[in-house]
């Protein structure tokens, strides 16, 4: 491997000097904030008054705000959703193009193109995909003899904003299984092949072993982003007087802080919000070190 | 020559300096709005006319759209360089006014005797605090109905008049409901509002129906009582039964105003559609909205300007509210059509009620004001409204009864209430 290689001499020293803008950007932003956070969240703080102290009544009243209560519960379910298909889909995707066919480049291409769209644009297309009278998927369903569906309505609108997001979200994990896909050396698909094993037990126990790693890096980062939804559903969603018919943590947090003068609790939420997506990545990280293949 | 040319240059250097000078002398002012570019266009114009009468002072016109422009005022209030004079609107204002923000703008105002003469009074009420006045209203809002004539016409229904009452309106409105290219779906109501925030349509209706909206002194949401649910049956009963109000997502298909989007026969709004409305492809006109058992009641509310507290230039920031909130700056702005002006000289001139760019009956707004209630104001406003607008939507979505709904609404809202006593 490659992290043998270790800096000597001279070289640590650039090796310092040249980490060191970026490490201080990542510790005064990064860490600055989520200090900064943590400390706002046990605060009364409207940004205009000074802030008064709280201790943790915050975090005390989040249990019976019923608006927050309702957008946890949203991103909850939104999540538990997201991250499985998304990972099935990208996953499937990657295999299906991680071969030499005509126009892969231009599938790949396809695929990945949602990630570099602006969410406002392919919100709006949703939109008219999922509109109710005029929309192209019902169309399709009306024209095959089926009713039309309420897609954004009350019943539909979680699981269409999944849809919406889950497509959204394939062609960053293809890119990441791809480049998983490529790193498995010939060699074991060779050796499986001589010892007659069929396409289906060199998925299980070959591809999928050595995927491992790309598996898990792409779950961490998935549920990441399912708990910070917020652009195609808000777009889906919205309301009039700024609200939204499916309101997720994300719009919690902007809508106390930047609309209803509640500082302290947004910021309270969006400790909580932390405090999630970390008790997942650390239960990530303990599968993963009990699951891991050594290639 | 040469010698000639060299004086000019120096002439010029000398005269240059010498603006400059007088340049630093001036003081910039920063005018903050919410608002769109034809707006700030407008704005820029009262404030070049105020330049001119005060060579000293420059003002500086900002604009950006509600949301950001919200945002902006409390990270610049919050980071302590606030605009100097920024708009607001009255439903808020209270949440600003009590966090001690603004400028008492009283002894300004006891300065100049007769400034609140001509200015119609209910507007002038929700900036009134008992330590005097921190703001000031710039323009009104009252809601009327708007109907589209094509479709009335096409439908053979007569138009709306000053003595419909609800049920003539839900019984238009029925018959105004029609699939017009026959493909089995409905496209066209006959009537759309959003009906989230009190304003513009429920506030209005339950007034109508003799009831009432909140208490903010006494911590209470008054929209339960018996009186406002008949006015919320009235309202489910015409979308969710007679189905005449497109949903939130026929709606989308159209686009976010489903009057101005051509496939609603009558809206409710107020003076600032006016401009959206003008180029429609359709006629259109307006009308008093309609009478409840309580007798015709419409809302009325009105953006203002405030001055920050912490602005270098009071005095300066005054002079401009002062000269934008007197007869110049409000016959100016008059000429945007976006809103009423507050001043009675100049909304019952010419300046207001003859404008080119809409002819229709502008005095229907003026008039609108004898029978109109103040939109609420009190601290929490946006909170509470988002509160009570997220269980009402449960039953605009059918997801709950408004029997459920409203009850739950009440919670919400008392809930927003008692944490921003």
């Amino acid at each position: 491997m490659i992290a043998g290689l270790r800096p000597m001499g001279v070289e640590k020293l650039w090796v310092l000097l040249l980490l060191g803008p970026t490490l201080l950007g990542l510790a005064l932003g990064a860490l600055g904030s989520i200090f900064a956070t943590f400390g706002l969240s046990l605060f009364r703080w409207d940004l205009l008054t000074p802030p008064v102290w709280a201790g943790l009544d915050n975090y005390i009243g989040l249990a019976d705000d019923r608006m927050f209560l309702r957008s946890l519960g949203n991103t909850i379910l939104f999540s538990a959703l997201y991250v499985p298909l998304t990972i099935v889909c990208a996953m499937t995707v990657a295999l299906l193009l991680n071969r030499r066919i005509h126009g892969v480049g231009l599938f790949r291409t396809l695929y990945f193109l949602p990630v570099i769209s602006s969410p406002t644009a392919v919100g709006l297309l949703w939109t008219w995909i999922f509109a109710q009278d005029h929309g192209v998927l019902n169309g399709i369903i009306t024209s095959l003899g089926g009713d039309p569906v309420r897609w954004l309505g009350p019943r539909m609108a979680l699981y269409s904003v999944v849809i919406v997001n889950v497509w959204g979200a394939i062609g960053e994990g293809m890119i990441v299984f791809l480049a998983g896909l490529q790193a498995i050396p010939r060699e074991h698909y060779e050796a499986a092949h001589i010892d007659g094993a069929n396409a289906m037990q060199r998925l299980f126990y070959i591809t999928l072993p050595a995927m491992a790693p790309s598996l898990f890096f792409q779950s961490v980062l998935s549920t990441i982003h399912a708990f910070q939804a917020f652009d195609y559903i808000y777009i889906l969603t919205r309301v009039g007087n700024g609200n939204s018919s499916v309101p997720t943590l994300v719009f919690s947090i902007y809508r106390n802080g930047f609309r209803f003068f509640r500082m302290g609790d947004a910021t309270a939420q969006a400790i909580v919000l932390t405090a999630i997506i970390f008790v997942f990545t650390l239960i990530y990280f303990r599968i993963q070190r009990r699951w891991e293949v050594p290639i | 020559m040469r010698g000639n040319t060299r004086i000019a240059l120096a002439a010029l250097a000398v005269g240059l300096l010498a603006a400059m000078g007088t340049a630093r002398a001036e003081t910039e002012i920063t005018y903050q709005l919410w608002g769109s570019p034809q707006e700030a266009e407008a704005w820029q114009k009262v404030a070049t006319a105020f330049e001119a009468q005060h060579p000293d002072i420059k003002v500086k016109v900002e604009v950006n759209d509600w949301d950001s422009y919200w945002e902006k005022i409390r990270v610049l209030m919050a980071g302590g360089t606030p605009p100097d004079v920024f708009a607001m609107d009255a439903p808020l204002y209270p949440d600003w006014q009590s966090r001690g923000v603004l400028l008492n703008l009283q002894p300004y105002i006891d300065a100049e005797p007769g400034i609140l003469d001509d200015i119609y009074p209910i507007t002038l009420e929700a900036y009134k605090t008992k330590d005097g006045y921190f703001g000031l209203p710039r323009d009104f809002q009252t809601i009327v109905l708007y109907y589209n004539k094509d479709m009335f016409d096409a439908a053979g229904v007569g138009y709306p008049t000053a003595d419909w009452s609800y049920d003539d309106f839900r019984k238009a409105a029925k018959q105004l409901t029609k699939d017009i290219n026959g493909d089995g779906s409905i496209d066209q109501w006959g009537f759309w509002a959003e009906v989230v925030d009190p304003e513009p349509y429920w506030g209005a209706v339950v007034w109508s129906y003799g009831g009432d909206i909140v208490d903010p002194a006494a911590g209470k949401t008054l929209i339960g009582s018996e009186k406002a649910m008949q006015a919320w049956h009235f309202i489910a009963d015409m979308w969710l039964e007679d189905k005449s109000m497109p949903t939130d997502e026929q709606l989308r298909q159209y686009g976010t105003d489903g009057f101005q989007a051509g496939i609603a026969a009558m809206g409710v709004s107020g003076h600032w559609s006016v401009p959206d409305y003008a180029p429609a492809k359709f006629k259109w006109a307006v009308a008093p909205v309609p009478k409840g058992p309580a007798g015709r009641v419409t809302s009325v509310n009105s953006a203002g300007f405030v001055i920050a507290k912490a602005s270098k230039h009071p005095k300066e920031a005054w002079e401009f509210v002062k000269f934008a909130f007197g007869s110049t700056g409000q016959a100016e702005l008059a000429k945007i059509g976006l809103a009423v002006p507050i001043r009675k000289s100049i909304a019952e001139s010419p300046a207001y009620l003859d404008q080119a760019s809409a002819k229709i009956d502008q005095q229907l707004f003026i008039d609108a004001l004898q029978y109109a209630h103040l939109k609420p104001v009190f601290r929490g406003y946006e909170e509470w409204s988002a509160a009570v607008g997220d269980a009402l939507n449960s039953a605009w979505t059918g997801t709950a009864s408004v029997d459920d709904a409203i009850p739950e609404a009440v919670q919400n809202g008392d809930d927003v209430l008692a944490k921003n006593r």
